[in-house]
């Protein structure tokens, strides 16, 4: 077997280790014995979603955030089929923001995607700090960091990733984190967001594989020892 | 009168004193006490300074640049002011020249040298106005205290337009110093490296910031990197390059010591025999030289102050432990610690490494940028065995599982070294972020004393 992750615009993109995301992703395919093909595309490379298993889109700052929105609008509509026929989208800090309508900085509207249900506002002030969530979807904790100046409403008919336990979250309401919707996970955390959260990794990497092998699956168990460790250390991070 | 004045400067130094005594650092504490006690302190002191002021910038090498400049313009029989402890915030900044001032409360000095931290810029040049910025270089660090590397920008740009007249020296290999010194319109004096270096064979996969252009927004494109983002780069579509380099390193040998030779734009050359090691070093010498340069000095006695450089502070500091050789270095983050493998990377000797993670507030809170780091490149480093220890070791040791490099977790810095020392590989390397440095070297010190 064998999966292809996309990884969107990492030049500009790549503000918060997610390139240990990616590699979370490769390794904990390749040690199971499953082949992981990593495509970096770049503004104005051609996007063929119709090759991807998984996409990433990670955090970048608001100046490369601009930049990207604008090559956003001529992939929406094939990004937001794959997305309808239930392909994997992962989507961190800046990227998560990007899944949604819109983002309001001041008088300034940026368009989003329009993948899920959600619209971002920016607000005083920063949230940032340490986070732990707790999600229907794992047994484990999801913990990471967030820093974020937006908040995120998430639309009535899609969930949120999880409830905070610690840390903020989409608002300053310190009720929920992220968004869930079909395949597509949207969140703040980074930290980055798989290494320590093993369950969460492994849970893309099934979705993808049913999705292209049509077939359920169930991964082989790897030592995750030493993730549970950082998983749970980081928990109590003040 | 200027009772309160008097009073400021002596309480702060008592202050000092009392802090010294009891085997801390009382810089930024003495500070306080001084600008509380007076408000015009720091304009008053700075404003008596002879002849200029430097003021030093940038995210690495602050504080070497800042101490060679230093001891370059002593070695001209100039008295300088300087805040060589690297207490770079208003307060330090203040106590560096409360400290210097006599019993009569003035300064006698003819330079001060003073590194700031960028995000203090601003509350530092109300009080006084350099002659002289030099700015370093621009990279990530620590984005939950910092925010995004852009704010930094904006900020030191702020800072440089309230100094009108003073002229930047800046590296003109990174392009994000070069576009933020060509956008103040103040007068630049650049320095950097013209040709790509044989020695130092840049990462591939190395983090790189502002791959796109300041100017216009196009993508970069570069004739090389010599690490990071620093190179020789243009942009396709509005043209803006890499300025001309005023003082160039050329003949760069890196070996036990770094060797090179500075041209200057008279086409004149000088040699550089410096026992400063790892390639990122040549940029801090070629900063301060071109700061005493500008000011027309000859720099004929910089040779021995170069020479018998002693590193100290854990940049590249040696301690010997049971005829074990242990070299202790600080990295805070992402390019710094990709120049601290390259100094691990030079040494083809077999050896242990420790690496310390921290994540208290000096820190950062976030160590996401761990992953930003290219730790990959020690699975060809002749390692015999890494630990990963400080309080963040479970991270550290997640992300050297997934570059497929072997570590242990041991969170005592102390069980760590002793651990390792059972080796008899007698050749160790211990990399540290910031509040893991005191610690560390505090231990090693008195290992190295017999005192453990």
């Amino acid at each position: 077997m064998e999966l292809t992750i996309g990884h969107l615009y990492p030049d500009l993109l790549n503000l918060y280790g997610d390139r240990g995301n990616i590699r979370c992703m490769q390794k904990r395919l390749e040690w199971r014995g499953i082949s992981a093909h990593i495509k970096e595309f770049q503004l104005h490379d051609n996007i063929d979603f119709n090759e991807l298993d998984i996409v990433l889109l990670g955090g970048g700052s608001d100046r490369e955030q601009k930049l990207v929105c604008q090559e956003l609008q001529s992939i929406k509509s094939d990004f937001k089929q794959y997305v309808e026929e239930y392909g994997v989208v992962i989507a961190i800090c800046g990227g998560y923001q990007l899944l949604g309508s819109h983002y309001q900085i001041g008088a300034e509207t940026i368009s989003g995607l329009e993948l899920v249900d959600l619209y971002t506002r920016q607000e005083e002030g920063r949230l940032i700090g340490n986070i732990t969530i707790s999600s229907d979807l794992f047994d484990m904790p999801v913990t990471g960091f967030e820093n974020h100046g937006g908040r995120t409403y998430i639309g009535e008919n899609v969930s949120p990733l999880g409830k905070v336990i610690t840390g903020y979250g989409n608002t300053d309401e310190r009720d929920y984190e992220g968004v869930h919707y079909k395949n597509v996970i949207g969140t703040y955390l980074h930290g980055p967001l798989l290494p320590k959260n093993p369950e969460l990794c492994d849970y893309i990497l099934t979705k993808a594989l049913e999705r292209k092998y049509k077939e359920s699956i169930s991964l082989s168990p790897l030592d995750d020892t030493a993730e549970i460790r950082a998983n749970k250390y980081a928990q109590g991070r003040k | 009168m200027k009772l309160r004045k008097y009073l400021a400067i002596a309480l702060s130094k008592l202050a000092n004193h009392i802090c010294i005594k009891m085997g801390r650092q009382g810089v930024t504490w003495a500070g306080k006490i001084a600008i509380t006690i007076y408000p015009d302190i720091l304009k008053e002191l700075a404003g008596e300074i002879r002849n200029k002021i430097y003021v030093t910038c940038g995210t690495n090498g602050k504080t070497t640049t800042n101490n060679m400049l230093c001891a370059f313009l002593e070695s001209e029989g100039q008295s300088v002011v300087c805040n060589s402890t690297g207490s770079n915030m208003l307060n330090g900044v203040i106590s560096a020249f409360v400290l210097a001032a006599d019993k009569s409360g003035h300064i006698d000095a003819d330079y001060a040298c003073i590194e700031v931290d960028e995000a203090s810029t601003l509350r530092v040049f109300p009080h006084f106005t350099p002659d002289y910025i030099i700015l370093t270089n621009l990279f990530r660090d620590q984005l939950d205290r910092y925010g995004e590397i852009d704010i930094t920008m904006d900020l030191l740009k702020q800072a440089i337009d309230e100094a009108p007249d003073c002229t930047l020296i800046v590296n003109a290999d990174d392009v994000l110093s070069a576009s933020l010194a060509n956008q103040t319109g103040h007068r630049i004096i650049t320095y950097g490296i013209a040709e790509p270096c044989d020695e130092n064979p840049a990462s591939a996969s190395e983090i790189r910031e502002g791959r796109f252009c300041q100017i216009c927004g196009a993508k970069l494109q570069y004739d090389f990197y010599h690490f990071s983002q620093l190179g020789s780069y243009h942009c396709p579509s509005c043209g803006f390059m890499r300025p001309a380099i005023d003082f160039n390193a050329e003949d760069i040998s890196l070996g036990q010591g770094l060797h090179f030779t500075i041209r200057d734009t008279t086409d004149s050359y000088f040699p550089i025999v410096s026992n400063y090691r790892g390639f990122y070093n040549i940029y801090n010498i070629l900063a301060a030289y071109a700061g005493v340069k500008s000011e027309d000095f000859t720099c004929e006695k910089i040779e021995p102050i170069l020479a018998n450089f002693k590193p100290e502070n854990g940049r590249m500091e040696q301690f010997s432990v049971n005829s074990t050789n242990i070299l202790l270095n600080l990295a805070k983050n992402p390019a710094g610690f990709n120049q601290n493998i390259s100094a691990v990377m030079e040494d083809a000797k077999p050896k242990n490494l420790i690496v310390v993670i921290n994540d208290n507030a000096q820190d950062g809170h976030d160590i996401s940028w761990l992953w930003d780091v290219d730790f990959e490149r020690f699975s060809k480093a002749n390692i015999n065995r890494i630990i990963v220890s400080g309080l963040r070791a479970y991270d550290m040791e997640l992300r050297f599982k997934y570059s497929d490099i072997p570590c242990e977790a041991i969170l005592s810095v102390e069980e760590a070294i002793n651990e390792m020392l059972k080796d008899n590989i007698n050749n160790m390397y211990i990399l540290v972020n910031y509040t893991a440095l005191y610690g560390t070297r505090k231990l090693l010190k008195a290992m190295e004393e017999g005192n453990i």
